[in-house]
């Protein structure tokens, strides 16, 4: 009887023990680091709230968060707005949707270094095919990634490309679930095809699209591997993402105390408006 | 029978976790762990000096390794000292990760081993040692070797340009490089062909391929950080500011990444590039039938007088405290670097060793008839420096970047306000 009562433990142990080891004990231990300065080698020195007070007038990571919340203003919308499009067109009755459908999902399962480094040659300012393609047509040059002002926007494009396979098939699944009998009963009222659109198919499928700005959100706070590859955060730090600036203190300069607190504000952060979201899409339901 | 099965399983799992743990108490005091870098060739030199030893002393007692893969091998080497597994012997350290090391008590004072100071003082000379000398007054590491970063240039390119020779200061760059540009830009405006070319990348130790070498030849080898101040608040750091950022504003070098295509150099895309000698091997291997290529030394200011200074890249040979016999490490790196072993390193790897008298000792002239292009390599290896012996030398170089990338690249401020900044802010780290 005693064995029965303890089989449950002994099956659950490994997987307790993983999460004790690599989630409870990093958050712990991170939080803790928050009130420390160490650069690993050294013993940790506490500096109370020192941190906390640097974090607040630290001009790089408020420019970070500004970046990343450029980023999410473009990203985001196109996302949106390009995907649903394509879900709308791949869901009618079309020669080659099966091809179409893996074609717009290829880019999703190709590496992010192998996307940013062959769009980092199409951006080329002097070589790239963006700008052959603008100078032939009467246009002027557009310094993709080496332009301050261009360069965020850039790779928000970019983004958007390699993830709205991802979304097309999230808005795919939502459109196949609202029910035929609607479009059928538009019919009859002689409702066009954008109001079909505006008036049924956008409030029903309104929870995957709360679903997919959620994700969004989550997915474009944590840029990171696009410009850490395709400009190192520059130029002019106008590409320095959160991610990337908490990432450079840690491993860079090996300000652990001080990665730490920005990781943890950071995390704050994206809970705080992802819990907007959900109360968005609760008040919605 | 269940429960038993179940203990013992869960016995033997805990058991074999603990197994896989190792600890330090394995390591035999009379066994030297060795960790050399992790290229071709260097493991090939690593392989030959173990055997070497181990047939001339008792067998087994060296065993060595390539330094484990990893992002860069700073990295690993960190992560070892974190968990206390580091080897016994390194010998690929980057001079200016060595001071923070031994602030933190992980590097044997080598000056304290028996026969150091006399061997060091008849291997280097007396700039490479107080280069290496601690604040502290002690010495953590040995100078091994170097890759002086040079000018590499197209021998045809500039010969078909009419110059004679290739530009040796800025007056001269800058001439042949808007002649080149002349050249190579198309009626759009498209400039196809750069002279020359440096990654526009902020990261730090891009500067050690542009600014610093430059800083070096123009000030004739002065220090970056002195007393634990910045140095370089001075006409040389604006003068090379100035330089560089006329090359970008006049699209002589590109601004954007031309790294991740083909290698720009070989095929023809640009005239020169600042590198080491690392580039002979690759560059022979895979230059275009009739490419021809030279190195001269770092551009300097048209007023330049005296010898020119470059960046020598020096990657160090360090002891670790978890060595448990520091004199047997001693005498094996003494017989790692001693003549007839740098001999071979030079052979083997085309790197030089940093010895003093390079170029005049016998021992070495066989191999420089051989090897011709490492000529200019061997006569810059009398005018290198390193980096200075104080710590954070990654945010001082990553402070530098910053106000490099707003300055030269993007010309935002003025090469006099940029360097002021920058002294300002390293000034602050070293109070902080």
């Amino acid at each position: 009887m005693k064995t029965k009562k303890l089989i449950p433990y002994f099956l659950v142990a490994p997987y307790i023990a993983h999460f004790l080891l690599f989630v409870a004990f990093p958050v712990v231990f991170s939080v803790i680091l928050t009130f420390h300065q160490w650069n690993i080698i050294s013993p940790m020195k506490y500096i109370g709230l020192a941190n906390y007070t640097r974090l607040f007038q630290d001009k790089f990571f408020s420019q970070s968060l500004a970046n990343t919340l450029i980023f999410l203003a473009i990203h985001i919308p196109l996302q949106i707005i390009i995907a649903l499009l394509l879900a709308e067109a791949l869901n009618q009755k079309i020669k080659f949707r099966g091809f179409f459908r893996a074609a717009f999902f290829l880019p999703v399962i190709v590496s992010g270094v192998v996307v940013t480094i062959l769009w980092q040659q199409l951006y080329g300012f002097d070589t790239g095919l963006f700008n052959k393609i603008l100078t032939a047509l009467g246009l002027g040059r557009i310094g993709w990634l080496v332009d301050p002002s261009w360069a965020m926007p850039s790779i928000a494009i970019m983004a958007t490309w390699k993830n709205v396979g991802l979304y097309i098939i999230l808005f795919l699944v939502g459109l196949q679930t609202v029910p035929a009998h609607y479009y059928e009963a538009a019919d009859l009222e002689g409702a066009t095809h954008w109001q079909k659109f505006f008036r049924i198919t956008l409030p029903m499928i309104n929870p995957t699209i709360f679903m997919v700005v959620v994700l969004s959100t989550i997915g474009g706070f944590s840029l990171f591997i696009e410009p850490y590859v395709m400009t190192g955060g520059g130029p002019l730090n106008s590409t320095l993402s959160a991610v990337l600036y908490i990432y450079k203190q840690g491993f860079f300069y090996y300000h652990m105390g001080y990665s730490a607190t920005l990781g943890l504000f950071f995390a704050l952060l994206i809970l705080s408006v992802v819990a907007i979201q959900k109360k968005f899409i609760e008040k919605d339901k | 029978m269940r429960k038993q099965l179940l203990i013992f399983s869960f016995s033997a799992l805990i058991i074999l976790l603990l197994l896989s743990c190792g600890t330090k108490s394995e390591r035999k005091s009379n066994k030297i762990l060795y960790w050399s870098s992790n290229n071709t060739q260097e493991i090939d030199f690593a392989a030959y000096i173990v055997n070497e030893w181990n047939k001339q002393n008792n067998p087994g007692k060296i065993t060595f390794q390539p330094v484990p893969e990893g992002q860069s091998s700073e990295e690993i080497i960190l992560a070892a000292v974190v968990g206390k597994t580091t080897p016994d012997v390194y010998s690929n350290m980057w001079q200016g990760d060595v001071e923070d090391y031994a602030r933190a008590g992980v590097l044997v004072a080598l000056d304290t081993l028996k026969g150091f100071l006399n061997f060091i003082y008849s291997r280097c000379d007396s700039a490479s040692i107080s280069e290496v000398t601690s604040p502290d007054g002690h010495i953590y590491q040995i100078p091994w070797k170097i890759n002086p970063i040079m000018l590499m240039y197209n021998k045809h390119i500039v010969s078909g340009m009419g110059l004679k020779e290739p530009p040796a200061n800025y007056g001269q760059f800058n001439f042949a490089s808007e002649k080149f540009k002349e050249e190579n830009i198309d009626s759009h405006g498209y400039v196809k062909r750069w002279f020359g070319y440096s990654e526009v990348l902020v990261t730090w130790w891009q500067r050690f391929f542009d600014f610093y070498p430059l800083y070096l030849a123009a000030s004739n080898g002065a220090p970056l950080i002195k007393d634990y101040k910045a140095a370089f608040d001075n006409k040389y750091a604006v003068e090379v500011f100035s330089f560089l950022r006329n090359l970008y504003e006049h699209n002589y070098f590109a601004k954007e990444r031309l790294s991740a295509r083909q290698d720009v150099f070989l095929s023809d895309i640009i005239a020169s590039r600042f590198t080491g000698p690392w580039e002979i091997l690759h560059a022979d291997k895979f230059k275009p039938q009739g490419f021809d290529y030279g190195f001269t030394h770092m551009p300097v200011p048209d007023e330049h007088k005296g010898p020119v200074y470059t960046y020598g890249d020096p990657k160090n040979i360090v002891m670790f405290k978890t060595c448990s016999n520091p004199q047997l490490a001693w005498d094996f790196i003494r017989f790692m670097i001693d003549k007839k072993n740098d001999l071979k390193l030079l052979e083997l790897t085309n790197q030089l060793p940093r010895r003093k008298g390079l170029m005049s000792d016998p021992v070495f002239a066989e191999y420089f008839i051989k090897n011709p292009k490492m000529i200019e390599f061997a006569e810059q290896s009398e005018y290198v420096r390193g980096t200075d012996p104080y710590p954070n030398l990654t945010e001082v170089f990553d402070i530098i970047s910053q106000e490099y990338e707003e300055c030269v690249i993007y010309g935002k401020k003025s090469p006099e306000e940029a360097v002021h900044e920058a002294a300002r802010q390293v000034n602050l780290l070293y109070i902080k």
